[in-house]
């Protein structure tokens, strides 16, 4: 089991070097550069030789590649070329000692600040989601399942339909009509936009749940719906298979309870494909989804994603891609080891 | 059965928000102690010497910004207001966007400052400036009581900044030199730099190249911008230019301070470290989440100043920003194009409904050197075709103007929009596309197999809706077709670039320009002049690719000398004839609308539209009783 994972976390390492290096070569060649133009106006050649000079963008794409990897520091010396802290001289350090470098867009901010200010937040609205979505989705997948064709079944299917069909687009506006501008229930907006539930993802004492969890109420319900919907289609449709298994007609036979057999023998078997999907699934909700956040206005790593490619904004593209990246690889880590847990057949060490 | 996967699932997660920890730069409201070396400059009496000295001391700072203390701004004057977005900067040498210009309005003073109500140049930190003879060289006279102020967002408290000696520091004519060259420093790599290429050899310095491409012997010490004495700052200009007061006043050239700057480098910009010479100051700035600014209570002009406090929030989604407007949490926004209809029928929101200009011109640029658009008569009917109004009333739905010329209303030297220039006009169009046809010897419908002509617009839905309306009005108007195409914004502005070959480009391309300083200047000279604006129409071109321009041509030579004359009066003319040449005459483009937007306030705020845009909470009042009683407090 050990040598196992320990395998497969050497594994990782080509992989997210594979990633690096694609992802940094195909961010600069997209047509456009990150300082070409401010709003609707073209920069003149000498401001941008200027910015691309205080961010290395003039060096050959090889030698960026380097910096990007090893640091400023050590690749050219120590060169001041971003002041950022007084107390500490000013350097790139580098990815490979965790410096993802600084943002083109936000003057001043790194993107190990962007991430550090942004991944909380989604990654709390993503844990909560998936939570909500298990909560809901997989009873109601297993009593569909379990009472196939009757009418718990259908308007189970029917809720479920409904739900994977209607998009968050549309259900985050239908919330916030409702519930806050008519309603009065709960707030429209800026969760995490205010302390003291912000930078922290271990919450302060003495903090005001409510409050907490009347801003998340909204996004999460939102995000959880749609996933609860996915769940309960997979958990009925992986539950009527299994217990068609042989292994269940055996435990039938040797006259055990009904509910022993389904408890012991079926669910356990059935949550295969269940958790199959939360892997994938869990690292892209935790590094934010653009939709909700920009509804309900929350400060997550959602827009980052797609506002650093618009930007061209190189660094901010690759440092969230790489968060992105390890997430996935660890939860599909997890993923494998839950397999082995889960079905007895599947042996890790073999 | 879920237990032992919650379980994992809670330590991924306390493993994940470990390494964000780090991650973030450790947000821990600790107190360090750091032994830091801060850069002193002392003037020495009677002489312009600055004496540079380092000094090793033991500062405390604290990064974080407290939790607030609930109640710290209760029973406080407190407007709600929505960025729309995380500023990119507060810097301002380095803000480009309206957010962080308008929010450097609000904590920087400038040495001169525009008109709310007409948008013209007014006095600010400069009381007065004289012109010499040859226009050539500006001296502002400055007021010398504007303190530079600095904010504890832990006691709220403002105290004015002082220097090594313990003398309190005044916003001086050295503060104004200081960030005048800051911002034309290359190393500090300002977007913006090119607005000060007008003074003495900034461009070279900028550029770091002479005018031949050879590196430049020059440094900043040579660039024309002098501190005379504490009160007295002058400009020596490359040319005369009757606009420099207007440039003055911009961003780039606002006091800043260096001991600040030099102590805290990039970050100087963050809430505690900044000092600012403002109405307000800086009291939290979470990115990305919200940034709050409190009165500064020793502005000189704090008395006037009612609005004590200003709350912001960064949303995005204009829907959610007017759902929290309903809620009464914004004191103020705008209205998204779907709920423009419900708003205009409610009775209580139509009145609150407001439309206030927006410094920003919708045009179509037609490529000038690219068949059949170097012929001026299909520019004109492609022009003239274009149903301004209708579009507005039917699409844009925003009160927006029509537009026949360039600059809108409210920049120096604009003509009165329909006055000058090209509007609707059917007959016109259908007539000048005739008239081509005849002299070539085309049906229309062998002009329209002839020529593929392709609309460019990058992609969003507002362009697409506008472009689909307008494709339809050619059809109508003068019986062509055009194909429509978008591409992502970056690409699309490769592809509409002067460089780009002509195989490669549209017919027509649509683009927007806003102002950077009200003047004409800013516009027709700085985006259709052949020689020296971008010029992305190709207009006065000798080859389709634009290499090579056949002369100056009247357009030119009149914008060019418009920038130089000293008489007002006789600039407006210049402008009026050089706008009218532009878009009549040559039609090399096609002007569409002065941009709108549209606002609701809440009744008990009483707020400015200052031609020019932007948001000057200084001049704004709420009526604290009646947002009160609103919110249910």
């Amino acid at each position: 089991m050990l040598r196992f994972i320990i395998r497969r976390i050497l594994g990782f390492i080509p992989v997210l070097l594979g990633v690096v290096i694609f992802t940094f070569f195909m961010a600069r060649a997209i047509p456009g550069g990150p300082f070409d133009f401010i709003g609707d106006k073209s920069l003149p050649p000498s401001v941008v030789k200027n910015l691309e000079a205080k961010y290395h963008l003039d060096w050959p794409e090889w030698e960026q590649f380097i910096s990007y990897l090893i640091g400023d520091e050590l690749y050219i010396g120590p060169v001041k070329i971003f002041d950022l802290d007084p107390e500490t001289p000013a350097y790139s350090y580098g990815v490979l000692r965790g410096d993802l470098g600084p943002s083109f867009r936000y003057r001043g901010q790194t993107v190990n600040d962007i991430i550090g200010r942004t991944f909380p937040l989604s990654a709390q609205l993503g844990v909560m989601a998936i939570i909500l979505g298990l909560v809901i989705g997989v009873p109601a997948g297993i009593i569909s399942a379990l009472k196939q064709n009757t009418w718990l079944d259908y308007s189970a299917t029917f809720v479920a339909v409904l739900g994977v069909s209607i998009p968050s687009l549309v259900m985050a506006p239908l919330l916030i009509w409702i519930f806050s501008v008519n309603l009065g229930w709960f707030p429209a907006a800026t969760w995490g936009a205010k302390p003291p539930y912000f930078q922290n993802m271990f919450l302060t004492p003495g903090f005001d749940w409510g409050n907490y969890f009347s801003h998340a109420v909204m996004p999460v319900f939102a995000l959880g719906t749609g996933l609860s919907a996915t769940f309960a289609r997979l958990m009925r449709a992986s539950l009527l298979q299994v217990i068609r298994e042989d292994y269940i007609r055996t435990a039938r036979a040797k006259g055990l309870h009904e509910s022993m057999v389904i408890y012991r023998h079926a669910l356990k078997n059935s949550l295969i494909p269940v958790v199959t999907v939360i892997g994938p699934m869990f690292a892209a909700l935790i590094t934010g989804t653009l939709v909700i956040e920009q509804i309900f206005g929350l400060n997550g790593m959602g827009k980052h994603f797609v506002q650093s490619i618009t930007n061209r904004d190189y660094a901010v593209v690759l440092g969230t891609i790489l968060i992105y990246t390890i997430i996935l690889v660890f939860s599909n880590l997890l993923v494998d080891l839950a397999y082995g847990w889960l079905d007895p057949r599947i042996r890790l060490d073999a | 059965m879920f237990s032992k996967k919650t379980l994992l699932l809670v330590v991924v997660i306390a493993m994940l928000a470990a390494v964000a920890a780090q991650c973030g730069a450790a947000p821990t409201p600790e107190t360090v102690t750091v032994v830091q070396t801060v850069v002193v400059t002392k003037e020495v009496q009677g002489e312009t010497v600055t004496v540079v000295e380092t000094v090793e001391k033991e500062v405390v700072v604290t990064k974080e910004v407290e939790v607030m203390a609930p109640g710290k701004f209760d029973n406080k004057v407190t407007l709600h207001w929505n960025l729309g977005t995380e500023p990119p900067t507060l810097d301002p040498a380095l803000a480009t966007d309206t957010t962080s210009v308008d929010l450097d309005r609000n904590l920087f003073v400038g040495l001169t400052d525009f008109d709310p109500v007409t948008g013209d140049v007014s006095p600010m930190l400069a009381t007065d400036w004289d012109v010499s003879e040859d226009g050539t060289v500006y001296t502002f006279h400055l007021r010398t009581d504007i303190p530079w102020v600095h904010y504890d967002p832990k006691t709220g408290e403002t105290v004015q900044v002082t220097d090594a000696d313990g003398n309190p520091r005044f916003v001086n004519a050295f503060d104004v030199e200081y960030g005048a060259k800051r911002t034309i420093n290359p190393d500090t790599a300002s977007d913006y730099a090119y607005v000060t290429y007008i003074i003495k050899n900034a461009q070279e310095v900028n550029t770091g190249e002479d005018a031949d491409g050879n590196p430049t012997e020059l440094t900043l010490d040579d660039v024309g911008v002098k501190a005379l004495d504490e009160s007295t700052v002058q400009f020596t200009l490359e040319n005369p230019a009757g606009y420099f007061p207007a440039i003055a006043g911009m961003w780039v050239l606002r006091p800043q301070p260096q001991w600040a700057i030099d102590a805290y480098g990039q970050r100087w910009i963050e809430a505690g470290l900044i000092d600012t010479n403002g109405p307000y100051v800086l009291d939290e700035w979470i990115h990305g989440g919200n940034m709050r600014l409190v009165k500064n209570p020793l502005w000189i002009n704090a008395d006037d100043v009612q609005i004590e406090v200003i709350d912001m929030v960064m949303i995005e989604e204009a829907s959610t920003a007017f759902a929290l407007y309903e809620n009464n949490e914004l004191d103020t926004t705008g209205v998204p194009l779907p709920e423009m209809d419900r708003v205009k029928a409610d009775p209580q929101l139509s009145k609150e409904l407001r439309i206030a200009p927006v410094p920003c011109t919708y045009y179509y640029g037609f490529v000038n050197t690219k068949v059949p658009f170097d012929d001026v008569r299909v520019r004109r009917a492609f022009s003239a075709a274009i149903d301004r109004q209708g579009l507005i009333d039917n699409v844009l739905k925003g009160g927006q103007i029509p537009a026949t010329s360039f600059a809108p209303p409210g920049i120096f030297g604009a003509p009165e929009p329909g006055t000058v220039g090209q509007g609707y006009d059917p007959e016109l169009a259908k007539a000048s596309l005739q008239e081509f046809l005849d002299e070539k010897g085309m049906t229309l419908d062998e002009f329209n197999s002839t020529y593929d002509i392709v609309l460019g617009h990058n992609t969003s839905e507002g362009h697409a809706k506008i472009a689909a309306a307008i494709q339809q009005m050619w059809k109508d108007n003068l019986g062509v077709d055009v194909r429509v195409e978008n591409q992502e914004w970056k690409v699309y502005l490769q592809t509409i670039k002067k460089t780009t070959p002509i195989e490669d480009e549209f017919h027509i391309f649509r683009l927007g320009w806003c102002a950077d300083y009200p003047d004409e200047n800013n516009w027709v000279y700085e985006v259709f002049n052949s020689e020296a604006g971008s010029n992305r129409v190709r207009r006065n071109c000798a080859d389709p690719n634009c290499e090579e321009t056949t002369g100056p041509s009247k357009f030119d030579e009149l914008t060019a000398a418009a920038g130089k004359e000293q008489d007002p009066q006789k600039r407006i003319e210049m402008y009026k004839e050089a706008e009218d040449i532009l878009a009549r005459e040559e039609a090399a483009y096609a002007p569409i609308y002065h941009y709108t937007s549209v606002v609701v306030t809440k009744p008990w705020l009483t707020r400015n539209y200052p031609p020019l845009g932007g948001a000057d909470f200084y001049n704004w009042k709420i009526d604290a009783d009646a947002q009160m009683a609103a919110m249910g407090k």
